[in-house]
């Protein structure tokens, strides 16, 4: 399925997953019986508007629920209709004109149009929205501008429908990762009508995602959302393509706690973990080796840095904390499951490989702090780092808190909060040092190089730099991908310079499946389309 | 609770050359506590744990937070006698700093759930009618209140603070003390000794503290052996919640949770911070017990 997709995560640890389960089948013939997946999806999603989320586990129920113009195939990597039948591109690179399939509709019956791909495209750049994912629309002309507010005239933007079932993008540069980029839940249509009935378009957090008002255009329509609980989808009569659709419903079980995630598989109560507890790798790989998956990954684990805010706002003191760390240890003694030392900001693909290294350099460490006024970690503020509530962060916290302490003289407290809680101080920048973690959103360079421009809003370090903002721009117009590397290499020797964020680890996807899932291929993106997972024996 | 045995005399004849001796309640309680072989032992165990956890550290070549990523969940061994944690810790070196964190909240917890639970108890026993309604509903209200929530609003106020861990546990802990104290009191209220002691023209202070908190110490003590663990319970739940102590810093709840989760692969994460968290709780079951046998005046005295 997908390759692509969404991204942002700032998420947890985890990795996903999906399950399926079929829970009945011990009493009944199969064959007769419902297909329901139980899908461990980490913490409880923010919300399931598309234009209102940047979390992982909110993508996967958005997956289920809408549909963009291209969707995921079923191998993970190429790119399948979604509501556009087909497309074509002009030789520049710079046009994109989609033909709509005629029965996609609405789950209220509707038929949704190219107008709906404007209006949703309108509303996502609605400056007082605020959505955090704007900026991956920036790709279309007048898009940045009128999401700024330096234009109010949204005829400007490169989005227009050609009649009811053609609809137009004209970019501002030639974006090779375009389509890839388009499987992402930001380009996703949203029912623009029925928002507007639930206390206005530019509002998040409004009614109009409760179950009995939703409206979408997936393979699934909400059936019941219990807060903590879980997340009902079943299968929706008015998709277009609801023959392929295999799982009769999907059960999205928020479970943060990655031990008793791990229990409810064992139990049966779900197919599919977010992620594996770190004491329990060992045990799966020996014990349950049919159920243990570890999987490449497109992301990466960080520490994220407030550099409005002493000391941090010394690039100094940010070099020191980011050569200490002992990254080899901390994958290797730690962590178990394959994951990679980051000693850069981008992960490794066959395409890009940064040659940005952060060195692993105590002595220099130790120089760079006396040198910022701290010699031996005297006088150094009181600091904490912040994370989500999870045993695997705590524990990566206190290996990395004891290395500073031993190596730079510097003690700093933990502090944990509940995934909102936590969202929510990194927004408002009320924090000085964050774990944070990126899954890509579509395989190249740019879905993790494009957080770190200025005022972008997934950057909330408060980190700005003139040169940066130029070679993305520069990146996005570069006729060629050799252009583009060179580009991307700059920028990355940047970040590796200036350390608005502090690379930990590489992920990869640990977690536990069910063997009754089938068609859950290992994906670099976990973006994946629904209607292709099955549950059988 | 009332005595009905009048108190064997003074046996003169038993040493005809001497004065009777007074002995004071006290001096006679230690004596009896002293005979009985399970509250020595309890006693002495308390002791031996609390020495251990205050001086140990001292002794022990590691830190509770030192690292060390070679040595990850060693089995106990020579140099690691219960063995190393995920991060290569020191168990044993963490279990004694652990200790001090889990008994000093239990005993100041308990001691100031104690203090405000007896007197508030007391005193609204003591006089009873629309004073004891007032304060009683008071307490019904305090009970209604969620803890999580209480201890979340303190923090916000105060800060986070082990010290204010201490008050916040204990200024919800005292409320079933009062509630214990208050029944015992109203019980006593109407006896002959304070009606006795009334008469001679004492003060209402002297006669709650003198004469008849004295006469409650047995369910006190057997409810404030419960409170400590229970104490040292709780302080594991709020550092989960981020609350209490702060990693690296352990306790006894915070081991135990954590080994609760490892158990299956590294039992002894959960074995040597369980054994000792119940050698305290059965120690201090023991002495409780004791005590309260040994302090009720109204046992035989020989």
């Amino acid at each position: 399925m997908n390759t692509r997709t969404f991204g942002i995560l700032f998420v947890c640890a985890a990795l996903a997953g999906l399950p399926s389960g079929c829970a009945k089948k011990e009493t009944a013939p199969a064959a007769t019986l419902a297909k329901i997946l139980r899908f461990g999806n980490g913490a409880e999603p923010q919300d399931i508007d598309p234009h209102a989320v940047t979390g992982v586990s909110e993508g996967k129920i958005i997956n289920a629920l809408f549909e963009g113009l291209v969707a995921e195939d079923p191998s993970g990597i190429g790119i399948a209709p979604g509501v556009a039948e087909r497309w074509t591109i002009s030789d520049d690179g710079l046009v994109y004109t989609f033909h709509l399939r005629a029965d996609a509709q609405w789950s209220n019956g509707l038929p949704l149009t190219a107008s709906d791909f404007v209006h949703s495209y309108q509303r996502m750049l609605t400056p007082s929205l605020a959505s955090e994912y704007a900026y991956k629309l920036y790709p279309l002309t007048g898009a940045e501008a009128y999401n700024k507010g330096a234009s109010t005239d949204f005829s400007q933007v490169g989005v227009k429908a050609l009649g009811d079932h053609t609809l137009k993008l004209t970019l501002k540069n030639r974006t090779p990762y375009l389509l890839q980029d388009l499987k992402h839940y930001a380009w996703f249509p949203v029912p623009v009508d029925v928002i507007g009935k639930f206390g206005g378009l530019a509002r998040k957090g409004s009614a109009w995602t409760r179950p009995g008002n939703f409206v979408g255009n997936g393979p699934f329509i909400l059936k019941e959302w219990l807060p903590n609980q879980r997340l009902v989808v079943t299968r929706s009569p008015t998709y277009w393509d609801h023959a392929t659709v295999k799982l009769d419903e999907i059960d999205f079980m928020p479970v943060e706690d990655g031990d008793t995630e791990e229990r409810m598989f064992r139990s049966g109560q779900l197919d599919k973990t977010e992620s594996l507890p770190l004491e329990k790798i060992a045990v799966y790989k020996r014990n349950y080796p049919m159920m243990y998956r570890e999987d490449p990954f497109y992301g990466v684990y960080f520490y994220r840095i407030n550099v409005t805010k002493p000391p941090f706002n010394d690039v100094r003191v940010r070099r020191a904390l980011a050569m200490c760390i002992d990254r080899e240890a901390i994958v290797s003694d730690i962590l178990h499951g394959g994951q990679k030392p980051a000693w850069n900001f981008t992960p490794p693909t066959p395409e890009f490989e940064s040659s940005a290294r952060i060195p692993y350099d105590v002595a220099e460490a130790q120089h760079l702090l006396a040198e910022a006024g701290y010699p031996e970690g005297k006088n150094f503020p009181h600091v904490e780092l912040l994370y989500n509530t999870s045993a695997s962060h705590r524990i990566i916290a206190e290996a990395i808190q004891q290395m500073w302490k031993t190596s730079l003289g510097i003690d700093i407290t933990l502090l944990n909060q509940e995934w909102k809680v936590y969202l929510d101080s990194q927004n408002t920048g009320n924090y000085q040092l964050a774990r944070a973690g990126w899954i890509g959103d579509y395989p190249d360079p740019n879905t993790f190089l494009d957080l770190w421009t200025t005022g972008g809003g997934n950057n909330q370090t408060g980190w700005s730099n003139a040169t940066y903002d130029d070679l993305l721009r520069s990146a996005a117009s570069a006729t060629n991908d050799t252009e583009r590397a060179t580009d991307y290499q700059q920028m990355e020797q940047i970040v590796a310079d200036e350390l608005p964020v502090i690379p930990i680890y590489f992920y990869t996807h640990v977690y536990a499946l069910n063997p009754k899932v089938k068609g859950w291929v290992p994906q670099l993106i976990d973006n994946r389309a629904w209607k292709w997972i099955d549950l059988a024996e | 609770m009332l005595s009905l045995s009048p108190k064997k005399l003074p046996s003169a004849d038993l040493a005809p050359a001497q004065l009777e001796q007074g002995v004071s309640p006290w001096r006679d309680a230690w004596h009896r506590l002293k005979r009985n072989k399970l509250a020595v032992f309890g006693g002495v165990t308390l002791i031996v744990l609390v020495l251990a956890c205050g001086v140990g550290p001292f002794f022990s070549p590691y830190g509770y937070e030192q690292t060390n990523l070679d040595n990850t969940f060693a089995k106990p061994n020579l140099s690691h006698w219960m063995g190393t944690d995920q991060l290569g810790r020191d168990l044993f070196t963490r279990l004694l700093y652990g200790g001090r964190i889990s008994i000093t909240v239990g005993l100041v917890a308990t001691f100031v759930a104690l203090t405000i639970g007896v007197s508030y108890g007391a005193v609204a026993g003591f006089f009873g009618g629309k004073l004891d309604a007032f304060m009683m509903r008071v307490v019904d209200i305090l009970y209604a209140l969620p803890f999580t929530i209480f201890v979340i609003m303190l923090m916000v106020f105060f800060g986070r603070n082990i010290y204010l861990l201490f008050v916040a546990i204990g200024a919800v802990e005292w409320l079933t003390m009062a509630r214990i104290v208050r029944g015992q009191i109203m019980s006593l209220k109407k006896m002959e000794y304070v009606e006795a002691a009334r008469s001679l023209g004492f003060g209402t202070q002297r006669i709650i503290f003198r004469h008849m908190i004295p006469n409650i110490l047995g369910p006190v003590i057997v409810y404030t052996t419960l409170t400590i663990p229970g104490v040292m319970m709780l302080e594991a739940f709020l550092s989960f919640l981020g609350l209490g102590v702060q990693a690296p810093m352990s306790s006894w709840g915070v081991l135990i949770k954590d080994g609760a989760e490892k158990m299956e692969e590294y039992p002894w994460l959960l074995i040597f911070p369980g054994t000792v968290f119940s050698l305290t709780l059965f120690s201090l079951n023991f002495l409780g017990d004791g005590l309260r046998d040994a302090l009720d005046v109204r046992s035989a005295k020989d």
